[in-house]
């Protein structure tokens, strides 16, 4: 059996709390792909991400990271991951250079080596000229630009971005497009979660849907379309969270 | 240096350099109170007291002082670098990377070390332009010294840890930690006050780090050294594993 990128099985997440966020989710990603994870708000995507990248401690199953345990050898399996957030958590202190220089340091990459990619992903990100700059002084679209240069920093070999569109205008949503697709076909495996099913559509290989902790439903767009019995994943979405009624196909058809 | 090597340093520099981006506050300000302190009860109230114990009085003040910017500067540095970074949700930066429990409390440790270290490095160097400032028992300071500032500094991390809000900080800071330092004796002996108070005195963990520093300095202690000595170590050790059994949990960190 080949190594999956992510492999998660039978995944609970209990809050203290007490709210359950993850209900046995079982998920692979395969080496290389583009893995989109759709849902509405509060549905478990971002505790399962932050489970994948350390950030919370699942209550019970397992993550896999390119077959290293997410809690038992979690050095190995963090190593591997690059994780940019819904949120921009930057740390105001530092200038846009030490935020990456920083993270690829405690990722353990020597001097030269953190010299060369920062100037490489400032170039790549268009962030040369701010530098210099304090991170609290940046425009929403240069931090989140920031999260994804400083989330590929070490090189990992599955991206995480959690929503990195949500926000952000229409030419900076096509640059980040962009920049996925040919990060993806450098060979990097991707996990995307986003409220954009058109995002979903155009850019990832599979999909899965995640409705109060449990995936419902896992396929190309197509598929899932074809199992709903729909024309759009949007309708296949829409069926998932039952809110039929406001598919759009119906305003497309013809009154008569 | 192995990966691991680079990992730690990172971590440790990110540390230091935040307080460094701000010595005014961090640095500048502590030194200049140590030396308001130096110049009303040593200058100025110290004429008229005279000696204690047979120590000129701003020599008697001297060594708590040193012992209380390091203290405080250590507390104060880590208590805020982790609440601020919480805050700000950056300290997903760091909990995210492969660096372990154990690397990630010592590197927030060391970080509030190193600046109370500078602190009392600093008002040590002035204080010995000030006055003639003897160092009787090396041998006793050296590790006197560490062992406070290193408690201290776990101490800062767990305060940082447990806040929710600044107003939990400032509260350890000010309700608890700077009235045992006042009332500890940093500006008297303990003889001098009447029941119960001498003997309350006793139940204050800082009377006795003050008076290891001050007998490292001036080789006066009101009470046993090595007994002090002792308790201090087996103090910093009990709460470097509360702190490492909380990071190893996730404690407020992860969820």
């Amino acid at each position: 059996m080949s190594e999956k990128a992510l492999h998660i099985e039978a995944l609970f997440k209990r809050y203290e709390t007490g709210v359950e966020a993850l209900r046995g989710v079982s998920l692979e990603i395969e080496p290389g792909e583009l893995f989109g994870l759709l849902g509405p708000n509060g549905a478990g995507k971002s505790t399962l991400i932050h489970c994948t990248a350390g950030l919370a401690q699942p209550t019970s199953g397992t993550i896999r990271v390119f077959g290293h345990d997410a809690t038992g050898d979690y050095g190995a399996a963090r190593q591997a991951v690059g994780l940019a957030p819904q949120e921009p958590n930057l740390d105001w202190f530092l200038t846009v250079e030490e935020t990456l220089d920083y993270h690829a340091g405690y990722f353990g990459m020597p001097k030269r080596e953190r010299r060369e990619r920062t100037a490489e992903l400032l170039e790549t990100f268009s962030l040369t000229e701010k530098r210099d700059e304090r991170t609290r002084t940046l425009s929403g679209g240069m931090k989140r630009r920031l999260i994804l240069a400083r989330a590929m920093m070490h090189r990992p070999r599955l991206l995480i971005l959690d929503e990195p569109t949500a926000g952000v205008d229409v030419e900076l949503r096509l640059e980040l497009w962009h920049y996925v697709q040919r990060i993806n076909q450098e060979g990097t495996t991707i996990l995307l979660t986003t409220h954009y099913l058109e995002e979903a559509e155009q850019l990832c290989d599979r999909i899965a849907f995640i409705a109060e902790g449990v995936i419902v439903g896992e396929g190309t767009s197509a598929e899932l379309a074809a199992r709903y019995g729909v024309a759009s994943l949007e309708d296949a979405y829409l069926a998932l969270v039952g809110r039929k009624e406001l598919s759009r196909s119906h305003i497309e058809e013809p009154v008569l | 240096m192995s990966t691991a090597q680079i990992r730690f340093a990172t971590l440790w520099r990110r540390e230091v350099n935040r307080f460094m981006k701000i010595k005014k506050q961090t640095i500048g300000a502590p030194l200049l109170e140590t030396f308001l302190y130096i110049s009303v009860f040593g200058a100025a109230l110290g004429s008229r007291v005279g000696e204690l114990h047979g120590i000129d009085y701003v020599v008697f003040v001297i060594p708590g002082l040193i012992m209380m910017s390091f203290s405080i500067n250590s507390f104060a540095n880590n208590s805020s670098s982790i609440l601020q970074q919480k805050f700000q949700g950056a300290i997903q930066d760091q909990l995210s990377s492969p660096a372990s429990p154990l690397e990630l409390l010592l590197a927030f440790s060391f970080g509030g070390f190193t600046r109370g270290l500078l602190v009392a490095i600093l008002t040590f160097i002035a204080a010995s332009l000030l006055v003639d400032l003897p160092v009787d028992h090396i041998a006793v300071l050296i590790p006197a010294l560490f062992l406070v500032g290193f408690f201290f500094s776990q101490l800062g991390v767990l305060i940082g840890v447990r806040a929710e809000q600044f107003d939990d900080v400032a509260f350890a800071q000010t309700f608890v930690l700077q009235p045992l330092i006042f009332l500890g004796g940093v500006f008297y002996s303990a003889t001098l006050l009447p029941e119960p108070f001498q003997t309350l005195t006793h139940f204050n963990p800082l009377f006795y780090m003050i008076n290891l520093v001050r007998y490292g300095f001036v080789g006066f202690s009101e009470v046993s050294v090595a007994l002090s000595l002792l308790a201090l170590t087996a103090a910093t050790a009990a709460l470097f594993a509360v702190n490492l059994r909380l990071f190893s949990r996730g404690y407020r960190l992860r969820a």
